[in-house]
């Protein structure tokens, strides 16, 4: 998609759906908007049907922040609950089959690169971590070794939320779902040990308890990855359902097990921090 | 019947932080209206989670959220009756 795609033919608006003149008039394309503007800007994301009070949700929410340019990236995710937001946005979505999300990433950005050579186009695989790191884990492995230029966000609720409460490979060890009655017998997959034996140019590990961090993360994960080699976000996302988290206390939940365990953490190469120093000095340099 | 944010404005547009509106999972809900410089809230879009409660109270420090029962609200907003049109939001959301 283009912007210029999206506006609307003069004379036409009053057929349009009032979200969708919003979106082209208010929306955010073509002008990067900041964290602190939200509420003041139209959304990409629509309603959906998420749970009440769902991280993941909020996660989501924030990532579309985040994208340095909607109207030129595609998203690519699978069965999980996140597909349920994402394909309320107004950015393309494929969805692809549980497992094959790095595969179908890796040809369509190839293609796209054949096809708008004067136009980066950008493309982000966000799905669960069941789809990522189990059913999906070779083909995100690969697209890793092969450098695919992509990002790969991975919402980690630590369960298959969207099939009722199995334990995935990203399931803490001992944690007791209702699908695991014994409670797992395993420890919790290192998949940013793995990213970076595969040469990630960047991985980033986080939860949602700041809004500003999660757009800057994903924007900078985003800029590297059009032009460096394959990213990595491992966002902690709790499923409120299936680990019995009142709603009201979701991100004191979020708080707690960043401190205890999932603290925030970049791994970024050499090659991918000058490539970022270099578009911060053209952009100070324009001002 | 349920429950639904509520904002008092006259203690939100004290500060009108707007950190509430960056902690709601759901997106357009808790809005901004930058006349009255205040947050209100979508009634249509509310899921009740009561997260922004939370960081009304204890990260902004404010306590202008309640939860409250819709029926009893008057003159709500709905996002999807009036659309996302902020030129036209000059306080009258209570
Ligand atoms: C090949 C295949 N196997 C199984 C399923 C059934 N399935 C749908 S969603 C899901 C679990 C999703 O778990 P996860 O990827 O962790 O995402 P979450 O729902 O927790 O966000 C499964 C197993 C499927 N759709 N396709
Ligand atoms: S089942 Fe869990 S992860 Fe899925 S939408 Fe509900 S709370 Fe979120
Ligand atoms: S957190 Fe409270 S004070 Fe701050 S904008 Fe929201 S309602 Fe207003
Ligand atoms: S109760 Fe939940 S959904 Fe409703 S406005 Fe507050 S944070 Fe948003």
């Amino acid at each position: 998609m283009s912007f210029k795609n999206m506006t609307i033919t003069p004379g036409w608006e009053k057929y349009m759906t009032k979200e969708y003149v919003d979106l082209v008039e208010r929306g955010p394309y073509g002008k990067q908007k900041k964290v602190s503007e939200m509420g003041s800007f139209k959304e990409v994301l629509e309603e959906h049907p998420m749970c009440a009070g769902c991280a993941m949700t909020l996660f989501i929410r924030l990532t579309m922040v985040g994208l340095p340019n909607p109207e030129h990236t595609i998203l690519i995710g699978t069965a999980g609950c996140g597909r349920l937001a994402l394909t309320q946005t107004s950015i393309p979505f494929i969805y692809g089959n549980y497992g094959d999300t790095n595969a179908v990433a890796s040809g369509l950005k190839r293609g796209l690169e054949v096809r708008f050579k004067d136009q980066a186009k950008d493309v982000v695989v966000m799905a669960g971590d069941g789809g990522l790191a189990d059913i999906g884990f070779s083909a995100v492995m690969h697209s890793w070794f092969r450098k695919e230029r992509f990002t790969t966000i991975m919402l980690d609720n630590e369960v298959y939320g969207n099939t009722g409460g199995q334990e995935s490979g990203m399931t803490e060890r001992g944690a007791l779902l209702k699908m695991a009655p014994k409670g797992k017998l395993f420890d919790k997959m290192d998949m940013i040990g793995l990213a970076q034996t595969s040469g990630v140019a960047y991985i980033a590990r986080l939860t949602p308890t700041n809004p500003t961090r999660v757009a800057s993360v994903v924007r900078k994960a985003v800029m590297i990855a059009r032009e460096v080699g394959p990213t990595f976000i491992q966002a902690y996302t709790s499923c409120n359902i299936e680990y019995a988290i009142p709603t009201p206390k979701v991100l004191d939940d979020a708080r707690e097990i960043e401190s205890k365990r999932y603290g925030f953490m970049e791994i970024i190469s050499d090659e991918a921090k000058a490539y970022l120093d270099s578009i911060d000095t053209s952009k100070k340099a324009k001002k | 019947m349920y429950l639904v944010a509520h904002i008092d404005q006259a203690i939100c547009s004290e500060t009108a932080c707007r950190l509430c509106t960056q902690y709601c999972p759901e997106a357009n809900t808790i809005l901004y209206d930058n006349a009255a410089k205040t947050a209100f809230v979508a009634v249509d879009r509310c899921k009740g989670c009561e997260i922004c409660v939370g960081i009304c109270d204890d990260l902004a420090k404010h306590h202008a959220i309640k939860m409250i029962m819709i029926t009893d609200l008057k003159d709500t907003f709905e996002l999807s009756k009036e659309g996302f049109r902020p030129e036209s939001w000059t306080g009258q959301h209570p």
